[in-house]
């Protein structure tokens, strides 16, 4: 049931997003929920580190079963209540693994974005260099060539996985909205742009934009040149 | 058939490893395997590169179908051969998300075991230092803890996920295998080592083991302090 799924996550964070669109493609809109503040450090609350000793979102439980990995999550989402809502999985192999494959590989999106996004946060002071900063953001410029050539060859009417939306497009949908909103160009990415159009305006997509973004509609700027 | 299936791999490497022990653990002893060289630099050769534009192992076919990404191989042979060998994934709930967690939580530490092992490779000569590199290596001792701490909670006769072995130990088992042969303590760490000496029998375990560690069963130390 809806109500006995729980969800701490924080607004614009990709990993809790493609969960959040997973549990709307789900029919599973009544999900108890809270909205936690990065700035404020709630993800670091006892009540959070109760649930997921690292401290992180998304944190979720289901009953009493915990699972606070994204992926994790969707999988096992998708897994239990496979016969609801849109099939996010499909049965054929071939499909299937190319959702794993994009799904997966889309970790090192994430991973070059928070390279960049968290660097005062995560190299000290005395460490930190132009020249290392900038090489993180020509790693995600390669990054970002390479899935503008995956989104080339699908198409410009196309998921991520051929012709329907799948948990692919749950999961990468959010980071290619991230890499957007930080100013990423659109002239110079058109195969991810025309996804990113196409895509936003899902129902699920609609439904879960991140509430800060919708308040603040400007972009950042600090992906403008990658 | 396992005579579809085609692994390009590499000696010791864990998200290799992990899929060589699916393979044995659902029963497709005959698949084609090709061991590359990393030293060689056969991982970036054009055979690879046709299949994998990433150039990294494993690198993974079933018929036509490609999987480039060690997890997802891992899902998708269960899944498509769910009826064939060990049950690597539970169907009960609590049990799977207990799976999927330790799975995708495993990522941390093969993360922090590569940023330290790979620090003159990743990290260009000038930005490199002692004070840079020791930082890694707390990272990856705190990492250590938290599976120290996990491998505690499950008690000595278990695996990661319980009473039975599951894609969460193909996943996991060469991480921690790949701690000790660089020289991680089995005193400072005495669960994950008792996990480790459980582990090891196993027969798909066995009959994996990484081939140039059989040739040269010393141990190295880059991590002998963490």
């Amino acid at each position: 049931m809806a109500n006995n799924i729980m969800l701490y996550w924080g607004s614009g964070s990709p990993p809790c997003w493609r969960v959040q669109v997973v549990l709307e493609e789900k029919r599973l809109q009544g999900y108890q929920n809270k909205l936690l503040s990065f700035d404020k450090g709630e993800h670091k609350s006892p009540e959070v580190l109760a649930i997921n000793p690292r401290g992180q979102v998304p944190t979720f439980k289901h009953g009493d079963i915990i699972l606070n990995e994204s992926i994790g999550i969707c999988l096992y989402l998708e897994d239990l209540f496979k016969s609801e809502g849109v099939q996010l999985m499909p049965d054929d192999p071939r499909e299937k693994a190319i959702i794993l494959q994009r799904s997966l590989e889309s970790n090192n999106i994430f991973q070059k974005i928070g390279d960049i996004a968290c660097y005062n946060e995560m190299v000290p002071e005395n460490e930190r260099s132009e020249a290392g900063l900038q090489r993180l953001k020509d790693a995600l410029s390669l990054e970002l060539k390479l899935w503008e050539g995956y989104a080339a060859k699908m198409g410009t009417e196309s998921y991520v996985a051929g012709k329907n939306f799948t948990m692919a497009d749950a999961v990468i949908f959010p980071l290619v909205a991230l890499v957007f909103r930080f100013g990423a160009s659109q002239t110079k990415y058109p195969y991810l742009a025309a996804y990113y159009n196409l895509v936003k305006n899902r129902p699920s997509i609609q439904a879960t934009w991140p509430p800060h973004w919708k308040e603040n509609p400007n972009k950042g700027d600090m992906l403008k040149n990658v | 058939m396992a005579s579809s299936i085609v692994l390009y791999w590499g000696s010791g490497s864990p998200p290799c490893w992990r899929v060589q022990v699916v393979l044995e653990e659902k029963k497709l002893q005959g698949y084609r395997s090709k061991l590359l060289s990393f030293e060689k630099g056969e991982h970036k050769s054009p055979e690879v590169l046709a299949i994998n534009p990433r150039g990294q192992l494993p690198t993974f076919k079933h018929g036509d179908i490609v999987l480039n990404e060690s997890f997802g191989a891992c899902l998708y042979l269960e899944d498509v051969f769910k009826s064939q060998g060990v049950q690597l994934m539970p169907d009960d709930p609590r049990e799977k998300a207990l799976v999927l967690q330790r799975m995708f939580e495993s990522d941390n530490l093969t993360r922090k075991i590569g940023d330290v092992a790979h620090y003159n490779r990743d990290v260009p000569e000038n930005e490199r230092s002692e004070a840079g590199l020791q930082r890694l290596k707390d990272g990856l001792t705190t990492e250590l803890k938290i599976w120290e701490g996990y491998a505690e909670k499950m008690g000595t006769e278990s695996f990661v996920a319980g009473k039975n072995f599951t894609v969460a130990d193909a996943v996991i088992f060469p991480v921690v295998a790949i701690l000790f042969r660089l020289g991680v303590s089995q005193e400072k760490y005495p669960h994950l080592a008792a996990y480790y000496s459980l582990v090891k029998e196993r027969p798909s375990i066995q009959a994996t083991w990484p081939p140039h560690w059989k040739e040269n069963p010393n141990k190295g130390d880059m991590l002998k302090n963490v």
